[in-house]
C-alpha cells in the first residue's frame, strides 16, 4: 500500500464566489466521499485549509527565527485542502481522484508520497 | 486545539542542495527524532514526503467528463515538497514548533491553518 495526496487547487478568492447553496452542495458530497472512503480503510487525513492569507513562514535555519506573513510561494492558484489516502496502485488513486473531484466540484491533484 | 499544515516547499531543481552528504544525513536525523518528540507530546496527526512533482496527475471530474494529464497542478518555480500536519493550541504554538520543524529539515517552512 502506498499513501496518496489527493490536493485540491483553486483560485485565491473562490470562497468569496460561491453562493451558499453551492457550498452546501460540495459540502454533502465531500462528507459521502469522506464515509465511503473511511469505512474502506482508505482514510489517512482530509481537511480543507483557511485562506491563504493566513499563512505564515517560519525560518528557523541556522539557529535563527525569521517569521514572515503570507505563504511561501505566489501563484494564481492556491492549496484550498487535500486528502492523504492509503491506497493499493496509482489506479486506485486515480479512480478515487475521479470520484474526489466530482464530489468537491474541483480539479484535483494526485502525488504519492515516498516510501518509509 | 487546533491543526496546522507545515509544509516545505522545494526550488526548481529539487531538494536543497545540502553542502554535503553529513549534512543531508544530519538533517534527515534531526528530522526523524523531531518528528518522534511531535508524537511523544500528541502534537503530531502525520508527516510526509512527496515523491518529486513529476509524479504528478491532475483529475478533472468537474462535469463528468474525466480528463486525466500528467503533471502537476500549478506551473510553479517552487513546488511542495512535504509537510506536517500538527496539533496546537494556537498559532502561537503552531510557530513555535514551525521553528524547530524548519532547524531539523534545514529549511523554511510555511504553517497554514485547517478550517
Amino acid at each position: 500500500m502506498t499513501q496518496y495526496m489527493i490536493s485540491v487547487w483553486h483560485e485565491p478568492d473562490l470562497d468569496d464566489n460561491i453562493s451558499d447553496d453551492d457550498m452546501q452542495r460540495m459540502f454533502t458530497q465531500v462528507d459521502a466521499f469522506n464515509q465511503q472512503v473511511t469505512a474502506a480503510g482508505k482514510w489517512v487525513f482530509g481537511g480543507g485549509l483557511e485562506p491563504v492569507h493566513t499563512a505564515t513562514c517560519v525560518d528557523g535555519r541556522d539557529g535563527g527565527n525569521v517569521v514572515t506573513d503570507g505563504p511561501f510561494i505566489e501563484s494564481k492558484e492556491i492549496l484550498g485542502g487535500f486528502w492523504v489516502l492509503e491506497l493499493a496502485d496509482l489506479d486506485e488513486a486515480l479512480e478515487l481522484a475521479r470520484q474526489a473531484s466530482a464530489a468537491c466540484e474541483g480539479k484535483v491533484e494526485v502525488r504519492p508520497f515516498q516510501g518509509e | 486545539m487546533a491543526k496546522y499544515l507545515m509544509s516545505v516547499w522545494h526550488g526548481p531543481d529539487g531538494p536543497p542542495e545540502y553542502a554535503d552528504e553529513a549534512v543531508m544525513q544530519k538533517a534527515f536525523a534531526d528530522t526523524g527524532a523531531y518528528n518522534d518528540r511531535l508524537a511523544t507530546a500528541g502534537k503530531l496527526v502525520f508527516a510526509g514526503g512527496l515523491r518529486s512533482r513529476d509524479t504528478a496527475t491532475c483529475v478533472d471530474n468537474r462535469t463528468g467528463t474525466n480528463v486525466i494529464t500528467d503533471g502537476p497542478f500549478i506551473e510553479s518555480k517552487e513546488n511542495l515538497g512535504g509537510f506536517w500536519i500538527i496539533e496546537a493550541d494556537d498559532l502561537a504554538e503552531a510557530l513555535e514548533i514551525a521553528s524547530g520543524a524548519s532547524a531539523a529539515c534545514v529549511n523554511k517552512v510555511e504553517v497554514r491553518p485547517f478550517q
